[in-house]
């Protein structure tokens, strides 16, 4: 609802204002380093370091935890003493290296190239 | 302790204790104070979204405002590391941020029980995650998903140990999942309650009463730093989901 006494210079000016507006938009959302990812909430540093390394800790500890549940289970399933137990625990702490090194190296996986370009 | 029946005990505030004693078929299935935070948690996050967006308004006010910023956030986290086609993974990946969040927020009111405290809760969320993506994994690209477990370009020599170590991996996953959430929970309501006794312990302790302060100011401390873990946890379960997704719509090269 445009006010009548206005006239033709109003919507003008209001076109053209709209104009300039959405071509700043415009420009705003295809520079490149502005798209959409920087409103996270690891964006100031401390919270960045703070949840890496809880990362880092979690990924380790899990590796371990994974590699001796399998170990038992397969003793369990087989009755072979503790031998599984022993060998997939070391297995389980080379996969909690694994896991952290591949964090470092700043990738999700030898496979995970895509997904870790988009995520810086 | 001065009163010995009284002791200070960190661990009391993730007890269950049940409020309505159901019992059906030797099942205990009991309304305890961990359901009554969960419906707690699931109201204020529908509350959020579905009253926070009733008028839906051009310029919204400020629970609107945050209604759609909870929105934009999760979507722009999907599409950053799942990709477009991650986008159909949405609806699940927000309601279990929202789900997280809410309730790591729900645990730093004072008396309240945390729901994510409890690593049932949160492993049955990390299995739930690691279950959609074997399921949609092999129901989309059939065999080809194990290729998830093949790196290319390794020496064939290391192949079945490189191999074996990515199966014990993505066992790891729902693990690490899993207990980063819970012990991170843990650890600091725990720390809070321990300083909290240190306050109580040193103004019964006669003329050390006068450093009581000194913990009161690590607690609001600590405060400030669980705020941040809450949200940040939300965040990290969130995009840790989306990564794991990820993997199962494009698995391997």
């Amino acid at each position: 609802m445009t006010n009548s006494g206005g006239g033709k210079d109003d919507d003008e000016a209001l076109r053209r204002r709209l104009d300039r507006l959405s071509s700043r938009l415009d420009e705003r959302n295809t520079r490149p380093d502005r798209n959409g990812d920087e409103v996270d909430v690891s964006a100031s540093s401390t919270s960045r370091a703070l949840s890496l390394g809880m990362r880092v800790l979690s990924e380790f500890v899990g590796g371990v935890i994974a590699g001796g549940g399998v170990g038992w289970l397969l003793d369990k399933a087989l009755s072979t003493g503790p031998l599984f137990l022993i060998v997939f625990i070391g297995l389980g702490t080379a996969t909690g290296f694994w896991n952290v090194y591949r964090m470092a190296a700043g990738s999700t996986g030898a496979r995970g190239n895509s997904s870790n370009d988009a995520r810086k | 302790m001065a009163t010995p029946g009284k002791a200070i005990d960190p661990i009391h505030q993730f007890e269950v204790t049940p409020i309505i004693p159901i019992r059906i078929g030797g099942l205990d299935i009991s309304f305890t104070n961990a359901s009554l935070w969960m419906i707690v948690v699931l109201l204020a996050s529908l509350g959020l979204m579905v009253y926070g967006t009733r008028k839906k308004s051009l310029v919204p006010d400020r629970l609107q405002a945050a209604a759609e910023m909870t929105y934009e956030f999760v979507a722009s986290t999907v599409r950053g590391s799942a990709g477009r086609e991650g986008m159909k993974f949405f609806p699940f990946v927000f309601s279990l941020f929202l789900f997280v969040l809410f309730s790591n927020m729900a645990g730093l009111i004072p008396g309240s029980f945390t729901v994510t405290s409890q690593i049932v809760v949160t492993f049955t969320f990390a299995l739930l995650v690691i279950l959609t993506v074997i399921i949609y994994g092999v129901v989309r690209h059939g065999t080809h998903f194990l290729h998830l477990f093949v790196p290319s370009g390794v020496s064939p020599a290391l192949l079945w140990f490189v191999t074996l170590i990515e199966v014990i991996s993505f066992l790891s996953r729902p693990i690490s999942l899993s207990v980063r959430l819970f012990a991170n929970m843990l650890a600091g309501h725990i720390t809070l309650k321990v300083f909290g006794g240190f306050v109580t312990m040193l103004l019964g302790a006669g003329a050390f009463a006068a450093l009581a302060p000194l913990p009161l100011l690590g607690v609001i401390a600590i405060y400030a730093l669980e705020l941040l873990v809450a949200v940040l946890q939300a965040y990290v379960f969130a995009i840790l989901t989306c990564v794991y997704l990820n993997d199962a719509i494009h698995p391997g090269h």
